[in-house]
């Protein structure tokens, strides 16, 4: 019997109920199959953030790249939408766009894959081919590098400055031109710490920050010289400094002298708190000024910005939170020209100055260091050249690992902070020597946990750190 | 054939994957296409994994809080609204029935706000209501992580098994209390063993339906944790684990290894508390 036939006795056979799923299922497949249609011959750019996606289509506008051949795509979908698909891609081959901006969170599962399976293209032999890899700041391309291969172009560079509410230091007579240290920039401003109102807590703290901020925490590490991965991506959590730098760390957190308040960076809450100024100075990478300047406008003109006070006299003055990336699947046919428009949008000094102009953000490509528009003063920021500033910091932004289990790592960390905390607080101890050692027990805990879980991986190339 | 729907769905989509996960349990895997068979090292290594226990430990005192304080809370507010004199009872059980109608996400979110560190609801409640200012700074989504979640449940899920419990009340015999009453039962008597007799099928499944529920939680902790365990892994729950090994790094035979590790002793679980809380057969 043929298949119609044999179609038509099951169709004959069955209840109407089975007869309803059917025939949805024959209409659901024709018309998944008509809406199909074909696929346009473009070359299609997913990103995740609608500053970006304004910018590259008022680009695409005005250079009519809409109707080039092929003609530039840009749609926007959220971080784990991107997530989902180019994971679906990797894992499954499912279609995916020509050229996708990644944010940094995506990089562990990807670089999970075997050898040869990230699923992404090498980037670094044409970028080495075209003169382009020099172009970069160098430090920025540490978290899309694996071995030699290079699997992303980076969006951005993000150094981190202070910001500080300057009318509440110069209502306070402070002058932190001196503050070139965390422990003398703590000092500085014990002033603020006065408990004018007598409820018993003080009116205001020094930092916004706390020890379950794990970006924060991440920062501060990176800042002093901690290292989560060497060169071989051998986790190095329990290595100094990192224990001395998490003692210090917690210990800001810790008793009636605390130093530190947790201020939420994103919430409405948090927004109130720092137009309140209920602490004075603030964790400043380039993409939080946009952020300050929407959501907290009523703080325009009282904000400065100040290299980070460092750990050490002498010591690295700025971080890096956060990071996009531009990366290329291997499943696209259209390598050619999605990789003539990444060069177009990422090395174009008019977008880069729009990109600084609309959402502060620093481009990493050094050549373009020089455009006049990040000496523009910041009414924001009390008439700051706040771009030179970032920019000043940018090849001094510590280089990050790419090992898959970064984001464990410095959860981990996170962690670990928590119980060092924890133990301080029931055991009554702020000696310094004692959290450190106790923060190096934990952390070797918390090492043994990454490793544990690299070791059960059989199906991993764990690559080396750059 | 009235079944077959239902059969071919669940087969499908339920009987089907459950059966590949199986062997899945025993691969090692980067998303569906890479598999490499590892034998008992997924169960092996997770005998030995910190993060797995933990997860343990924290769904089992989210059950436990389920169970000891919510269930009891339900049953407390079902007989409050069957007392015979109460006016608008119908209004009582919609305000208590509310939370379960705006979603579990949303619920989620809305906690977030509620419990945030000094600005909160609850914080400046308690600071407002005390004259302490210390109370701002309890920290419920860093250092309290699990007893949020408790109190965010019952506050989602005692109004919903409220409404199975007051049904239960309300089909118990009048007679039967009537009896009682003459007999010279007083009101814990009568609830000790007229009562709680009469309900106790609609308690068996209620309680098992809540310790089950509360076992597999998952929806609540992510997103109030925003996809993780929170510091220190203290809203981590076994199928939150199980959800970033499989979908976050691309392990789904680790993941299905977890997911039978749960599975197991659920269905024991419950086939002993349905065996345990069933009504007592006449003459057995």
């Amino acid at each position: 019997m043929n298949a119609p036939g044999v179609w038509f006795m099951l169709v004959r056979t069955v209840s109407n109920g089975i007869r309803a799923i059917l025939l949805v299922f024959v209409m659901s497949v024709l018309i998944v199959l008509a809406a199909r249609g074909e696929r346009e011959d473009a070359v299609e750019m997913w990103i995740f953030s609608p500053e970006h996606h304004a910018l590259y289509q008022a680009h695409i506008d005005r250079h009519d790249l809409g109707s080039a051949d092929p003609p530039l795509r840009v749609s926007i979908l959220s971080i784990e939408g991107i997530q989902s698909r180019v994971l679906g891609g990797v894992y499954g081959g499912l279609e995916s766009a020509d050229l996708i901006e990644v944010e940094r969170a995506i990089s562990g599962p990807l670089f999970l894959a075997p050898e040869g399976s990230v699923g992404l293209r090498n980037l670094r032999p044409i970028l080495e081919r075209e003169g382009l890899l020099e172009r970069f700041n160098a430090p920025s391309l540490s978290p899309w590098a694996r071995g030699d291969r290079l699997y992303g172009i980076p969006h951005d560079v993000h150094p981190v400055l202070l910001a500080y509410r300057a009318d509440i230091v110069e209502a306070h007579g402070i002058d932190l031109s001196g503050a070139t240290t965390w422990e003398r920039f703590f000092e500085l401003m014990r002033p603020v710490m006065r408990d004018e109102d007598a409820d018993g807590t003080p009116d205001r703290y020094p930092l916004a920050f706390w020890y379950t901020q794990k970006h924060n925490l991440e920062l501060l590490l990176l800042q002093g010289d901690g290292r989560l991965f060497d060169e071989d991506g051998r986790p190095t959590l329990d290595e100094a400094p990192n224990p001395e730098l998490l003692a210090r760390i917690v210990s800001w957190c810790l008793g009636p002298d605390r130093v530190v308040v947790d201020i939420d960076e994103f919430s409405a809450s948090g927004h109130m708190s720092r137009i309140r100024g209920d602490a004075v100075a603030y964790l400043c990478p380039d993409w939080m000024c946009s952020i300050w300047r929407s959501n907290t406008p009523q703080l325009g003109g009282k904000l400065r910005l100040m290299p980070l006070p460092a750990f050490e006299e002498g010591g690295r003055r700025t971080s890096v939170r956060g990071g996009t990336m531009l990366c290329f699947p291997e499943g696209s046919d259209r390598f050619d020209e999605a990789w003539s428009y990444a060069k177009e949008l990422y090395t174009s000094p008019e977008l880069a100055r729009e990109l600084y102009r609309t959402a502060d953000i620093i481009t990493p490509v050094t050549s373009l260091w020089d455009d006049p528009v990040y000496d523009e003063p910041d009414p924001f920021f009390m008439g700051q050249a706040k771009g030179r500033m970032y920019i000043d910091m940018a090849p001094r932004v510590p280089k990050r690992a790419s090992s898959p289990y970064y984001d464990r790592a410095v959860e981990a960390v996170r962690d670990a902070a928590t119980n060092l905390a924890g133990w301080a607080r029931g055991s009554g101890t702020r000696d310094r020597d004692a959290l450190a050692e106790r923060a190096s027990v934990l952390l070797a805990r918390a090492q043994r946990r990454i490793e544990r879980e690299m070791e059960r991986r059989v199906i991993a190339d764990t690559g080396g750190a750059p | 054939m009235f079944l077959a729907p239902f059969l071919i769905l669940f087969t499908l989509f339920v009987l089907y994957p459950a059966i590949q996960s199986v062997p899945l349990a025993f691969e090692q895997t980067y998303g569906p296409g890479e598999r490499v068979r590892v034998g008992t090292r997924n169960f092996a290594y997770l005998v030995e994994d910190p993060l797995f226990w933990r997860a343990v430990r924290n769904t089992a005192a989210y059950t436990l809080g389920t169970l000891v304080l919510q269930l009891p809370l339900a049953f407390a507010l079902a007989l409050a609204l069957n007392a015979r004199r109460l006016r608008g009872r119908a209004v009582y059980r919609l305000i208590f029935f509310s939370p379960q109608l705006m979603g579990i996400v949303f619920a989620s979110i809305l906690s977030g706000l509620v419990f945030e560190k000094r600005s909160g609801l609850v914080n400046r409640a308690l600071a407002g209501v005390t004259g302490n200012h210390d109370l701002l700074a309890i920290a419920w989504l860093q250092e309290h992580v699990m007893a949020t979640l408790v109190i965010i449940s019952i506050w989602l899920y005692a109004g919903f098994n409220m409404v199975y419990f007051l049904a239960a009340l309300q089909s118990v015999d009048p007679e039967l209390l009537e009896a009682s009453e003459i007999d010279g039962a007083g009101p814990v008597a009568r609830l000790r063993h007229v009562v709680i007799p009469s309900i106790r099928p609609v308690a068996t499944v209620v309680v098992v339906l809540a310790m089950l529920g509360s076992l597999q939680l998952f929806e609540l902790p992510y997103v109030l944790l925003d996809g993780g365990g929170g510091p220190n892994n203290q809203g981590l729950t076994v199928v939150m684990y199980l959800y970033q090994s499989g979908f976050r790094f691309g392990d789904l035979g680790y993941a299905s290894a977890i997911g039978w590790a749960l599975a197991i002793p659920l269905i024991v679980l419950g086939l002993i508390q349905m065996k345990q809380l069933a009504p007592e057969r006449v003459g057995s």
